[in-house]
């Protein structure tokens, strides 16, 4: 979900991304990596034109875009995302689930030094999760666990109470990422981490609100066991000597800074100022799908939307083209709340539920309903205009379905502490959501729960826990199935579209820039 | 006048108290939470309870506002929820900035804006009054992200002159990167002031112009430029410092869009980040060194009246 920690955040703010599917094509243009006979220059340093400051670079509590893109250059984990976005072993050189699924032993890597100089054990890998329990907001995931051991020096062992067939995978999560610490940062409060990771760069300068250096760490330690860079993990080789992050919250003074030679590469780049490239071969526009989804929520807890019919009105009056249309931004769209290349895809049963531009439809289930005109509040933010457009539009097909519509307009934070909370006196509300379908039912739970305020359902709750207690994969897409259908059927959640990211380089500066749903500047040169 | 600083200062201390209560108030009306911003969207109710629980947050407001108020007796201003620092440090570090800013579109702003008020009052009703006034209509009434969009664009990316953003710290880089970075937002900063103390001035002059010691300096046979520079002028000179006090206010109340278009790290995109995130202690804090620099310019002001204009007394 979004989020304003740029803004201010956030913020700028924009809310935790993460996208992607093996299968859904990374739609790319001219995008060439390294030729196979081209030894990459090393050295030199690049301008990343970005959308704001990191609130913080710990990684146990980052859940931001700002903070992850930066965060993945400095710390890694034992498993991460591969160039499919599945889970494959990172410090970890294997990781094995028992065949009750509730002992997991990860062997490490071998020789994997800090920043500091010191070799990875263990032992930093025992106080790392230690410490993720005690200060993570996403620290619920290991409630269950039992033991946290380490038998010997490159072997770590996490024993649960009960099955969880899917740990390893909850365990690639970029977002709150389960990054290894040295261990003397076991006690360290939250965000007052010294930043000391295995990754590929060390933290250089930091100016809050102004600009953040990487710099490449000599001392690193690339997993020679694979061929070369695969998503977040992999071989990792890093040719330049310093990357620049110019925080930049306004998205003219990006394109311009690009334009300018003022910066190599620039990210959230609005689908109506890409226009300025055109002409400019110097520089590649990079559009990125999937990165997130957007989609309508619908407040099960008060007012007409506690009626599942009323619920399910409102889902048969939604016109996708109409609303993508008119939010301006690169979607295409979709029905399913996972990607086509993930194993848990339906494939097209979910579509009937999708956009289906039925007034009359609407009309009868509000007829059964026994809904008499009362007021639903569509509540939307000023910060964010395609979300406030999808409302907009949304408030229209809902009037002409003769539902009494009211549009309220907060600021966002107001908007996702009301959807985060239930506070507030909103029916329907949207959001997008990126990490969530990339990572799949696992990374939904706690959305499919919150945010529509979901309580009391035995069908979703049984089909959860069939999902966490099957270590059978057909059995888990099974679950995956029910609660998918069960969360559409019902409305919790409405889908709009699949939101596209667009970036762009400079060819001219920068060589071996690849599409993925967070830039990586490692494996790629200065020209 | 050590005095009458003495008094203004002890004078200000309820206004500052007022300022924190209400600051404090306000901020806690508008709805949203802190916590769910630092926990983020991913988090569920319990870690963002936890975390109101551990910034005090879920504390009586009565309870949490006295102990803010206990700490700023102290001398401590308390703790951003999303910075990592002081709000002392955090303003700090940006204030250099805001204040550069500041000083290098007061320097664009008054004379520019003084003398073109003057010409305008000089030549009232004629095609220099109308276009001295066009222009200063033109300063106030065009938005600033516009001229700065359009601004980058021509200097920055057509001609290359400029950098298109960012902040080139005096000490480190030096005087020319420094003024590099902020001739664009200054000067785009003090077309809306220019334009505001082009009318002042001119409004002043005029009032001036009219009097009968004006007459009786023409009549005397004294020139045109000391009639106006030394008698007229001099007597608008109060009118003048106000306004000139209200936008150094203003300037270091931080200019939030152009810092946006620039991207300088200032005080003015601190603030809205902090009001975003629900940063109470943040807003609260510079709120109140806010109330603090008006004070402190106001007495300053009421200072320069002194030596402006020897009739003023503040007995």
């Amino acid at each position: 979900m979004k989020n304003l920690r740029h803004l201010f955040h956030r913020a700028t703010l924009r809310r935790a991304a993460l996208v992607g599917t093996a299968l859904a094509a990374l739609s790319l243009t001219a995008v060439a990596p390294f030729s196979a006979d081209a030894e990459p220059r090393r050295g030199g340093s690049l301008t990343y034109a970005y959308i704001a400051g990191p609130g913080t670079l710990d990684p146990h509590v980052a859940s931001s875009m700002v903070e992850l893109e930066v965060i993945h250059h400095l710390f890694e984990t034992l498993v991460t995302m591969d160039d499919k976005y599945n889970t494959r072993p990172y410090l970890a050189s294997s990781a094995e689930a028992s065949p009750d699924a509730k002992t997991f032993t990860f062997k490490l890597r071998k020789g994997v030094k800090f920043h500091n100089g010191k070799e990875m054990t263990s032992a930093d890998v025992l106080a790392s999760f230690e410490r993720y329990k005690k200060v993570s907001p996403n620290a619920s995931v290991l409630a269950d666990v039992e033991s946290f051991e380490a038998p010997d020096p490159y072997t770590f062992v996490v024993k649960l109470k009960n099955p969880n067939a899917v740990f390893i995978d909850v365990l690639k999560s970029p977002v709150y990422p389960f990054a290894i610490l040295p261990a003397d940062q076991k006690d360290k409060p939250a965000r007052e981490l010294d930043i000391v990771g295995t990754g590929p760069f060390t933290l250089g300068e930091w100016v809050k609100d102004s600009h953040l250096i990487i710099k490449r760490f000599d001392g690193y330690v690339p997993d020679d066991s694979a061929k070369g860079p695969d998503g977040l993990g992999g071989k990792k080789t890093v040719y330049v000597d310093q990357v620049r992050y110019n925080f930049v919250p306004e998205a003219n003074a990006r394109v311009a800074a690009l334009q300018s030679g003022g910066a190599d590469i620039a990210n959230d780049i609005p689908a109506a100022l890409a226009k300025r490239f055109e002409g400019r071969t110097d520089l590649t526009p990079l559009r990125i799908f999937p990165y997130c989804m957007q989609v309508y929520i619908v407040n099960t807890q008060q007012g007409p939307t506690r009626n599942p019919l009323v619920r399910q009105a409102i889902l048969a009056t939604v016109d996708a083209p109409e609303i993508i249309g008119a939010m301006n931004v690169v979607a295409q769209p979709s029905h399913s709340l996972v990607y086509p290349g993930s194993p848990y895809y339906q494939g097209d049963a979910m579509k009937p539920y999708y956009s289906q531009k039925n007034p009359q439809k609407a009309k009868e289930l509000l007829k059964q309903a026994g809904y008499n005109g009362e007021k639903i509040v569509l509540q939307t933010n000023s910060n964010y205009q395609n979300m406030k457009d999808a409302i907009l539009v949304l408030s229209e097909l809902m009037k002409e379905a003769g539902m009494n519509v009211s549009v309220d307009v907060v600021d966002w934070t107001t908007n996702a502490s009301n959807m985060q909370r239930g506070t507030g006196t909103w029916n329907v509300s949207t959001t997008s959501f990126c990490s969530n379908p990339l990572l799949g039912p696992q990374q939904w739970r706690v959305m499919f729960y919150t945010f529509p305020q979901v309580k009391d359902d035995a069908v979703l709750d049984a089909a959860y826990a069939q999902f966490y207690t099957s270590l059978d994969l057909g059995k888990r897409v099974a679950a995956w199935a029910d609660i998918e259908k069960r969360v559409i059927e019902q409305a919790y959640m409405i889908k709009i579209a699949d939101i596209g990211a667009l970036r762009a380089f400079n060819n001219k500066k920068i060589e071996g820039m690849t599409p993925y749903y967070l830039v990586r500047f490692w494996d790629v040169s200065a020209k | 006048m050590l005095r009458i600083v003495v008094i203004r200062l002890i004078q200000a201390v309820p206004v500052l108290l007022l300022i924190a209560v209400m600051a404090f108030i306000l901020m806690h009306l508008i709805p949203g939470d802190p916590a769910v911003v630092i926990a983020g969207a991913d988090a569920g109710p319990a870690a963002v309870e936890r975390i109101r629980h551990e910034l005090g947050l879920d504390r009586p407001l009565i309870e949490q506002l006295a102990s803010w108020l206990y700490h700023l007796g102290t001398g401590d201003f308390g703790r951003s929820l999303v910075l990592n620092q002081t709000v002392i440090s955090a303003v700090a570090e940006r204030l250099p900035v805001t204040l550069s800013l500041a000083a290098l579109s007061l320097v664009i702003t008054l004379p520019i804006g003084v003398f073109l008020g003057i010409l305008a009052a000089y030549f009232r009703g004629s095609w220099v009054d109308a276009a001295v006034m066009t222009l200063a209509l033109v300063g106030v009434s065009v938005p600033a992200f516009w001229i700065g969009i359009l601004s980058v664009i021509l200097f920055s990316v057509s001609l290359g002159w400029f950098p298109s953003a960012g902040y080139a710290p005096l000490l480190a880089d030096g005087p020319g990167p420094w003024l590099a970075s902020l001739i664009q937002p200054a000067v785009i900063l003090s077309l809306f002031q220019i334009g505001f103390l082009a009318r002042m001035t001119r409004s002043g002059m005029l009032d001036v112009l009219d009097q009968d010691f004006i007459r009786t300096a023409r009549a005397k046979g004294v020139s045109e430029w000391r009639t106006v520079g030394r008698h007229a002028f001099r007597n608008t000179l109060v009118g003048v410092v106000t306004v000139a006090g209200i936008i150094l206010s203003l300037l270091i109340g931080g200019s939030v869009v152009i810092e946006q278009v620039f991207a300088l790290p200032g005080i003015g995109r601190l603030v809205v980040q902090a009001i975003m995130a629900r940063d109470y202690p943040l807003i609260q804090g510079t709120m109140l060194l806010f109330g603090f620099a008006f004070v402190v310019i106001n007495i300053c002001v009421d200072l320069i009246y002194l030596w402006v204009d020897p009739r003023v007394r503040y007995d």
